[in-house]
């Protein structure tokens, strides 16, 4: 950043995309710039602004889906009383543990999104809720499922492309969705995330979504956990929910570094998994786990 | 870059550099409550408010200023709201070294500003921005909820 030489203002998102192709140099967008300012990176020659693209909407569709602006900031989602109503304030209470008050007010959930950190906080709970993301080439809208759209840590499926929003599908009735970061402190990046999402329909549940994030290069949703669920007879939930807890842990790939071990981290997604999910199953909090035996 | 915004209610206009942050923007332009902390965005020592809203100047371009409303403590002298907020973290104690203070300050105002109920939880959300190796926090929050409750 300290060596721009242009600061760009996009006017729509067709503009964006035309002056981050047609200036000469390198160049990048910025929504809220909360992680760019940190980034101190050299090679930037200009910045495409897109808080005045008209990327700032809320929408409640036809069909139930919420659809989200790139450049909506943490702050408003929080807030925002659509948000708040939509599967009951999952989204809203994610964005509300992100940082602090004054990085909510600029930070974007498209910019968290499209930094592609491991760990970040939003994706997830996103993740859980089968979001759908929006990537503008200039002429055309593309759908890509948020779970096809990291490719690696700070890599992206975009190339290019301008992250317009994102699209929740309507929760399916009575649907429960859960998420919980650990960390040391309040403002530290997460060690573990996890997020689930539930409903019940048919015999047993008609949508499971589980999702973790920090344990992998990318955030990820537990497939495989989620079909044990799809698949189980509600006679049998608790046990089903600890083999997809663990089967969660099998399928995360954490590291290790000086914030924790691999190995904490992986039987944390375990606990965290099984956990959210016993909650949002209203599975009684102080009953024996059926497999690992005291309260989990 | 040439940026025209409403610095503390007076219609100003800077130069700043294109990736220059809002925080060195506005300490060059005089004011100096606010002050230059972590530099990444962790401990609301530079916060100011950018269209009513806290924001941590270190982390925002200045470019963000231009056509915007900003606002520092020093804009905030003769405001009534803000001088029985000051007069609560005296009585109360709340501050000691005084480098988090304007931060304090200016966050415990805007979230007062607000307006609605107001529980302790409420305002250590609000001031979770903020940090004070001094007080504990005990005597910050204290002296917010003082002023919450001598408003009319």
């Amino acid at each position: 950043m300290r060596n721009l030489n242009a600061y760009l203002f996009a006017t729509s998102p067709r503009d964006a995309v035309r002056l981050l192709h047609t200036t000469a140099g390198r160049g990048c967008y910025l929504a809220g710039a909360t992680d760019l300012m940190l980034e101190r990176r050299a090679d930037l020659d200009f910045v495409v602004d897109l808080r005045r693209a008209g990327l700032d909407d809320v929408v409640v569709q036809d069909d139930g889906a919420l659809r989200i602006g790139a450049c909506v900031t943490l702050n408003r989602l929080e807030s925002d009383p659509l948000v708040r109503e939509f599967a009951g304030g999952a989204v809203a209470d994610a964005a509300a543990a992100c940082g602090n008050r004054p990085v909510r007010s600029t930070a974007t959930l498209g910019g968290n999104i499209c930094s592609a950190l491991p760990s970040a906080d939003m994706v997830p709970v996103l993740l859980a809720l089968d979001a759908v993301a929006h990537a503008f080439d200039g002429e055309s809208t593309h759908d890509i499922p948020l779970d096809e759209f990291f490719t690696g840590p700070r890599r992206t499926v975009l190339d290019g492309r301008l992250l317009t929003g994102l699209t929740l599908p309507a929760p399916q009735p009575g649907l429960v969705c859960l998420s919980r970061k650990l960390r040391r402190t309040a403002e530290d990046i997460s060690l573990v995330q996890a997020a689930v999402a539930v409903a019940r329909g048919g015999n047993g549940l008609g949508y499971v979504g589980i999702a973790l994030g920090a344990v992998a290069p990318t955030p990820m949703r537990a497939l495989a956990a989620e079909d044990i669920l799809l698949r189980a007879d509600p006679e049998e939930f608790e046990i089903a929910v600890a083999a997809a807890a663990e089967s969660a842990a099998d399928a995360s790939d954490p590291i290790d570094d000086h914030r924790a071990s691999a190995e904490y981290r992986r039987a944390m997604v375990e606990v965290l998994t099984r956990r959210l999910l016993r909650e949002a199953l209203g599975i009684d909090p102080t009953a024996e786990d059926p497999v690992h035996g005291g309260l989990r | 870059m040439k940026l025209t915004l409403s610095l503390n209610g007076h219609s100003t206009e800077l130069v700043a550099a294109p990736g220059a942050r809002l925080l060195d923007v506005l300490r060059d332009a005089g004011c100096t409550s606010v002050k230059r902390g972590c530099e990444t965005g962790d401990c609301g020592a530079c916060c100011v408010l950018l269209d009513g809203e806290p924001v941590n100047s270190c982390v925002v371009p200045a470019a963000f200023a231009a056509d915007a409303i900003v606002t520092t403590l020093e804009g905030l002298n003769d405001d009534p709201l803000m001088r029985r907020l000051q007069d609560c973290f005296l009585e109360a104690g709340a501050v000691q070294c005084g480098y988090c203070t304007p931060g304090l300050l200016l966050v415990a105002w805007q979230r007062l500003r607000e307006g609605g109920e107001l529980t302790e939880y409420d305002v250590r959300h609000a001031m979770s921005g903020n940090l004070c190796r001094c007080t504990g926090y005990a005597k910050p929050v204290r002296a917010v909820l003082d002023a919450w409750e001598a408003m009319p």
